[in-house]
């Protein structure tokens, strides 16, 4: 045996395996499609309101992702539970998770308190720098490594839409640009993953019929 | 012990090593049980790239010895096995990676 057994690995290999379907980046890529058609509704709606108007659309794609990991991916890959290690990264990383979405909120209220009092970059290197430390923490709690190039991304996102409002005169920041492009190629990125998986991992057609160990 | 024994013991370092868990397919089984709670068979199949009858033998050999649990239950009116490691499996796993790492350190460079 020329590789080294290591148990760490084995483990993060295991775990990474649930990420290998493409089906989370689909949904971060249609969360991300908000900032990009959200800015075209606030004139009707209000800033809240054209925020709140997505929550259905979210609750609808974690759905569809729900029934296609129960009915599509489970039966490829089987089902796992993981160790008291792994439960504990996991407590850390929704505490993680809560903690940057409490942020976030917070951020949203104190740049609807001060619009118009503070230059409009600001606002928008603050979203950046909390996308970026949100995704980076989740990729590092996760092992789910695409999602530091998705935080980089994302973060750049509302950055190159200040610059593209300021000297070529984008309209809403140049958020629908900028987040549209970020949203499709995640989403892209997403389904080759999905197709690629079903490709690799067909239906196990070969399994005994009642799974009776053969001596 | 007789003099004979102890050399053989020492020229044969490698006769202590759990021969049920030696074989790379066994030993790869239980390094991912090792490491996880409990997987099912499809996951195991899965991540091992084994055969269902490679994996179903490998793993009849690890539940003879003790190293393995395998509960058989149904999900919905599918059959449905989940695998985990023993408090016995993991003595063993703990003990086999001792023993390959005292016999690999005792090696010359």
């Amino acid at each position: 045996m020329s590789q080294k057994i290591s148990l760490k690995d084995a483990e993060r290999r295991a775990f990474t395996s649930t990420f290998h379907d493409g089906l989370w980046d689909i949904f971060i890529g249609c969360f991300l499609l908000q900032f990009s058609i959200g800015p075209f509704l606030s004139p009707t709606l209000g800033d809240f309101w054209s925020s709140v108007v997505f929550l259905p659309f979210f609750a609808l794609a974690f759905l569809v992702i729900w029934f296609v990991k129960k009915h599509v991916i489970t039966p490829r890959v089987g089902i796992v539970k993981f160790g008291q290690w792994r439960v504990t990264r996991m407590m850390r990383f929704n505490a993680g998770m809560v903690l940057a979405l409490t942020v976030f909120l917070l951020l949203g209220i104190l740049s609807l308190v001060q619009f118009g009092s503070i230059p409009g970059w600001i606002h928008t290197a603050r979203f950046s720098l909390i996308f970026l430390i949100t995704f980076c923490a989740a990729a590092y709690f996760l092992d789910f490594t695409r999602l530091y190039i998705y935080g980089v991304i994302i973060a750049l996102s509302p950055l190159i839409g200040e610059v593209l409002y300021v000297y070529l005169k984008a309209s809403h920041h140049g958020f629908p640009i900028t987040f549209g492009i970020t949203a499709g190629l995640i989403i892209l990125t997403g389904l080759v993953l999905f197709i690629r998986f079903l490709q690799d991992n067909p239906l196990p057609t070969d399994q005994p019929a009642t799974e009776e160990p053969i001596e | 012990m007789t003099e004979q024994q102890t050399d053989q013991e020492k020229l044969h370092p490698l006769a202590d090593i759990d021969q049920v868990i030696h074989a790379p397919a066994r030993l790869m089984v239980l390094t991912y049980l090792y490491v996880v709670e409990s997987a099912d068979f499809i996951y195991l199949k899965h991540l091992t790239g084994m055969t269902w009858g490679n994996l179903s033998t490998h793993l009849s050999k690890l539940e003879e010895a003790g190293y393995v649990r395998i509960e058989k239950g149904f999900k919905g009116k599918k059959p449905h096995t989940m695998i985990r490691l023993t408090d016995q499996g993991r003595d063993a796993f703990r003990g086999y990676k001792q023993s390959m790492q005292q016999v690999l350190d005792d090696l010359p460079e």
